[in-house]
């Protein structure tokens, strides 16, 4: 396979951009691929439109990040940022001014199966011509453009020593503003005197912390394969009206756990009350109330997705998108963060192999999901690679014991390995 | 007590014509109560001598004032619309500004001219003009324009007391503003602007009818969690760059509201100042809100969609906070 | 001429001194601008100073002065300082406005001389001001001002005369008529002829007068000044005269003929009171010794003013507004 189309534009110019975190997403002959990046930055400038065809090789995109050491001499070019009328970007890539050409570019655990997806893996010769970039840019100023920065900003930036190039401007066409330098001198400085809490680490603080003391915590662990659920997910998403979210993998656990936990009532429900007390009693909810874990800026919000039973995969998608969204902008209501009795904690391909959540204080489970991971399983005897995860369900123990837990989680795990799916 | 802006400049006039036996009155009709009825009765209680009707010669009654000033009165002129102030202008500009200088500090002229200007409903082009920064051009003159009665009030009265020229400038539109005034009263000094509001994160400098207009813009701000900091200048000359300088060090954003044409405006003076000396300072261009360089129209669609207003301010406002707004 | 004997020999001898000393001062004033000591254009009065000196001669120091562009004489007469007057003009520190007024902007406050002016007619409300001032202080005092009859072409001439007039202001207006205004010839600025013809309209009492009579002026001054103070209200005094030098210092006068200038020196008041004072049976020693006192009086007071210190650069921006904290300051 050789060449794809650019179907969707996963992050937008001037996004924040995490390493591995998928950033768009191409169509092959055979399947969606979702193409992630392999530096942790901004998105500074599409260079592909949606519906392009691209071959293996294209430059899709630039990143610019913080790695401004090696260049601290060199003259500098400094990016285009986001500005429309600034006319022809660089051909080549601008100058070690912290902006490594980086493309996003990594071979999907799919294409290393045989799965024939185009790949634009560029990491290796992005540095590579970030290197050589350095020495070119240097005799081409012609084509370098100035920093727009307001003259307080530059003011600030002098006495912090801060270099202009290495700060994000987010004012008018890109300008540098005060509080863009501000923000870029507290994320360089590691605080060295203590810290007053901001309103989110001290919500998360008094929850976790309410909740280790108050809920007796057990984990139960097991593995799941994802081959169904990919072919699943290919197959609605094809089929999704254009500009309708995408099915993830998110999506087909929330149905999944809300099947189970409809299945298996006794753990879809809330212990009130002191053990010791007369009026303590369990709760049981009605339909499935999920939440899911998101993290923003400087902590997390868990939003509520009330009667997950009802929703197909692909409504499900758009819920879910919807409330990532919301809550990544603060714009949650107050009865998006109650009701729930589960909730899904899912730290996606950057995530460690497994790990354990800490149940939410007014739930009695969560589900921790560890990365995806092509492991080598025996299968009627033969050696096979699937595409494989370690789910650990952390479960109140006052509501339910192992042995309720345990046969919870495996039919869980029996769903996602199957076939009967709600689109 | 609460009053109206023309019935405290008339008892401004009443307390000073009692003060000091120097001031005398004199304009087109005064002592009929003048055009507006700022001056009403006070010809009958002061005395026609006191209190003087003229007519329309706007050229001789400026140089008499100007000459009587020479000479120990303290006349307070009236002229009628700041659009006639034209004919008073080779007296204003060419003697009462300039003879204190020329004299070589021998003489001085205080005198106060009393004018109003802006648009106010169809008075049309010759009558609706904001002509204050010719005025601001000229070394030796005094401007003010007071932006509610309090202010008018006081500045009035200051004026009356200063030892130079000064050109006193209200607004038709503020002419019905009510205000209580308190029984005792600091007098606001000449050339020290007002801070109208406290804010932190834009300075908001406007004068005369444009300040009420700010405050408002200024509260519609603060609802989209924007602090403007709103400077009434209440002196246009001299120009009070300490106060205005204070204030942009704090906000570092500049926007300048005049009901005035832009062109050559008093904003244009302001803003060139900011650049120059609180360059530093800024985080984004100096903006100025002002009138399109139109004559003012009859027809009052016209008339409204020419005036600079609330919207104008905060949308100016909303740009130059860029992507904080 | 006028009678002789309505005036004092004393008297009269202190007009022809006055005179000797304008004259003087002019030519002065001459001959350091041909050597370019004096700065900007100074109007010249030779020729005109009957006028000056006939109506000065009535004023106190508490009266006020209002003059033009051609004014030196004017504030001579009135008392001022020659050597003060003359570094005025010179542009010296010592000079009476300290050197930022000049020629035309000359200013005596202490003898009452409020000021010449360049624009022309400039000065006509201001002495109507001054006028009022006075009346509404309830002094006895009046105003005097000094003008061309090429002013009578501005509306403001004709504003103040009707306030002055209305207000019944103690204000003297005198025109002195050269028959020129600026370069060209009065038939060519107006049909009105006679300046006084202005004063009808307004209701005010007028004389057209020889203005190089210098007997002549004083008489008809003392009569009108004198109705004035006794608060029948302003007067216009018209003085036919003539304008020696030209418009200003460097004016070539091209546009008069041979034969004018000579009649014109016929005319000279100077020679005429000197004829008048010798036919009295003053002698011509006694007289040339007068005039040269005179003369010698004003060179030395030119000498001085020539020495006088010349204004330091860095006092420029004194004297622009009065209240101290104003002074000084960039606008």
């Amino acid at each position: 396979m050789e060449n794809a189309r650019l179907v969707r534009w996963l992050k937008q110019v001037g996004d924040t951009v995490t390493q591995g975190e998928p950033i768009l997403e191409l169509e092959t002959e055979k399947s969606l691929v979702e193409i992630e990046a392999t530096e942790t930055g901004w998105l500074v400038e599409q260079l592909l439109a949606v519906d392009a065809e691209v071959h293996i090789g294209d430059q899709a995109a630039w990143l610019e990040t913080d790695k401004a050491e090696d260049a601290a001499s060199s003259p500098r070019a400094a990016p285009s940022k986001t500005s429309a009328s600034t006319p022809a970007t660089p051909q080549t890539p601008p100058a070690g001014s912290g902006a490594s050409a980086g493309l996003m570019a990594d071979v999907p655990p799919k294409a290393a199966r045989g799965d024939k997806s185009a790949a634009v893996a560029h990491a290796s010769e992005a540095s590579a011509a970030s290197a050589s970039a350095a020495t070119t840019a240097a005799v081409a100023p012609a084509t370098a453009t100035r920093i727009m920065s307001s003259p307080v900003a530059r003011r600030l930036a002098a006495q912090a020593n801060l270099d202009l190039h290495t700060v994000r401007g987010t004012g008018p066409r890109g300008r540098i503003q005060l509080s863009d330098v501000r923000r870029a001198i507290e994320g360089k400085t590691p605080p060295t005197t203590p810290q007053p809490l901001s309103s989110m680490r001290r919500a998360v603080a008094r929850a976790m912390t309410l909740s280790v003391s108050t809920i007796p915590q057990f984990i139960v662990a097991q593995a799941v394969d994802w081959t169904a659920v990919q072919a699943k997910r290919t197959e609605l998403n094809a089929q999704l009206t254009p500009g309708a979210p995408k099915v993830t993998v998110n999506d087909f656990l929330l149905q999944a756990i809300a099947r189970a936990l409809l299945t298996y009532p006794a753990l879809n429900a809330t212990f009130r009350g002191d053990p010791s007390s007369p009026d303590a009693a369990i709760v049981p909810a009605q339909g499935a109330h999920i939440g899911l874990v998101v993290a923003v800026e400087n902590g997390l919000l868990v939003p509520i997705i009330h009667d997950v039973q009802q929703l197909g995969l692909a409504h499900l998608a758009r819920r879910r998108t919807d409330s990532v969204d919301r809550a990544l902008k603060g714009r949650l209501k107050q009865a998006e963060l109650e009701g729930g009795t589960f909730s899904l904690s899912n730290l996606g391909a950057r995530g460690p192999d497994s790990f354990t959540a800490i149940v939410s204080p007014g739930q009695s489970a969560i589900l921790a999901v560890g990365r995806q991971r092509d492991t080598v399983v025996a299968v009627n005897g033969g050696i096979h690679v699937r595409p494989m995860s370690e789910l650990s369900l952390t479960v109140d123990h006052r509501v339910a014991d192992g042995r309720l837990a345990a046969e919870f989680l495996r039919y869980l795990v029996e769903i996602l390995e199957g076939n009967e799916w709600r689109a | 007590m609460s009053q109206t802006f023309i019935e405290i400049l008339r008892r401004a006039l009443d307390e000073e014509l009692a003060r000091d036996k120097a001031v005398h009155l004199l304009g087109e009709d005064v002592a009929a109560g003048g055009a507006f009825g700022v001056t009403r009765g006070l010809a009958q209680k002061h005395g026609e001598t006191r209190v003087r009707n003229t007519p329309i010669s706007e050229a001789a009654i400026t140089g008499m004032a100007t000459g009587a000033a020479l000479c120990g009165l303290r006349p307070v002129l009236e002229i009628m619309f700041i659009d006639f102030a034209t004919l008073s202008l080779d007296c204003l500009v060419n003697q009462s500004a300039k003879y204190r200088y020329m004299s070589g500090g021998q003489l001085s002229v205080p005198m106060v001219v009393r004018t109003q200007a802006g648009a106010a409903g169809g008075a049309a082009a010759q009558h609706s003009q904001s002509l204050e920064a010719w005025f601001i051009h000229v070394p030796g003159l005094i401007v003010v324009a007071p932006s509610s009665p309090l202010e008018a009030y006081g500045l009035l009265k200051s004026a009356i007391r200063m030892e130079d020229p000064v050109l006193f400038i209200e607004h038709k539109r503020l002419y019905t503003m009510r205000e209580d005034i308190p029984a005792t009263l600091e007098l606001p000094p000449i050339g020290r602007a007002r801070v109208a509001r406290a804010g932190d994160d834009l300075t908001l400098i406007a004068y005369s009818a444009m300040v009420p207009t700010a405050l408002e813009a200024a509260e519609e701000l603060a609802r989209s969690g924007i602090s403007v900091e709103v400077l009434d200048l209440r002196t246009l000359l001299p120009l009070d760059m300490a106060t205005i300088a204070a204030s942009v060090s704090k906000t570092h954003r500049a926007l300048i509201a005049h009901e005035a044409v832009l062109n050559g405006g008093v904003g244009a003076e302001i803003a060139a100042r900011i650049g120059s000396e609180l360059f530093d300072e800024l985080d984004a261009p100096v903006t100025r809100v002002g009138c399109p360089f139109v004559p003012i129209p009859f027809a009052p669609e016209l008339e409204h969609a020419l005036l600079p207003g609330r919207d104008h301010i905060v949308r100016a406002a909303r740009e130059m906070l860029g992507t904080q707004g | 001429m006028t009678d002789p004997g309505s005036l004092s020999l004393s008297s009269t001898l202190d007009l022809l001194g006055m005179l000797c000393r304008i004259r003087q001062f002019e030519l002065q004033v001459q001959r350091l601008a041909a050597a370019g000591e004096v700065p900007g254009f100074p109007h010249l009065s030779t020729g005109q100073e009957a006028v000056a000196v006939g109506v000065c001669a009535h004023l106190e120091a508490a009266d006020t002065l209002f003059t033009g562009h051609r004014g030196h004489g004017h504030v001579l007469a009135k008392g001022s300082d020659i050597e003060a007057t003359f570094a005025e003009i010179i542009g010296r520190d010592s000079g009476l406005c300290r050197g930022r007024g000049g020629s035309m902007h000359l200013v005596d406050a202490g003898r009452g001389v409020l000021g010449a002016t360049g624009v022309v007619a400039g000065n006509l409300p201001l002495a109507a001001g001054a006028a009022w001032a006075a009346q509404a202080q309830g002094s006895s005092s009046i105003s005097v001002v000094f003008f061309g009859d090429g002013a009578t072409g501005a509306g403001v001439f004709h504003e103040t005369l009707n306030l002055a007039s209305l207000w019944k202001l103690p204000l003297l207006f005198v025109c002195e008529n050269n028959g020129v205004a600026e370069f060209t010839t009065r038939e060519e600025h107006s049909n009105v002829s006679k300046v006084s013809a202005f004063a009808a309209p307004y209701a005010m009492p007028t004389k057209t007068i020889d203005g190089n009579d210098v007997l002549g002026v004083h008489e008809a001054a003392r009569n009108a000044i004198a109705a004035i103070r006794r608060g029948e209200g302003p007067y216009l005094l018209e003085c036919m005269t003539y304008r020696m030098a030209g418009h200003f210092v460097g004016d070539a006068q091209q546009y008069r003929s041979k034969e004018e200038i000579a009649a014109m020196r016929e005319k000279d008041p100077i020679e005429r009171l000197k004829r008048h004072l010798l036919a009295g049976g003053m002698a011509q020693a006694e007289l040339d010794a007068l005039v040269e006192r005179a003369r010698q009086q004003v060179l030395e007071a030119v000498e001085r003013a020539r020495a006088g210190a010349r204004p330091a650069a860095a006092t420029v921006g004194e004297y622009v507004y009065k209240s101290a904290s104003l002074d000084g300051i960039p606008g």
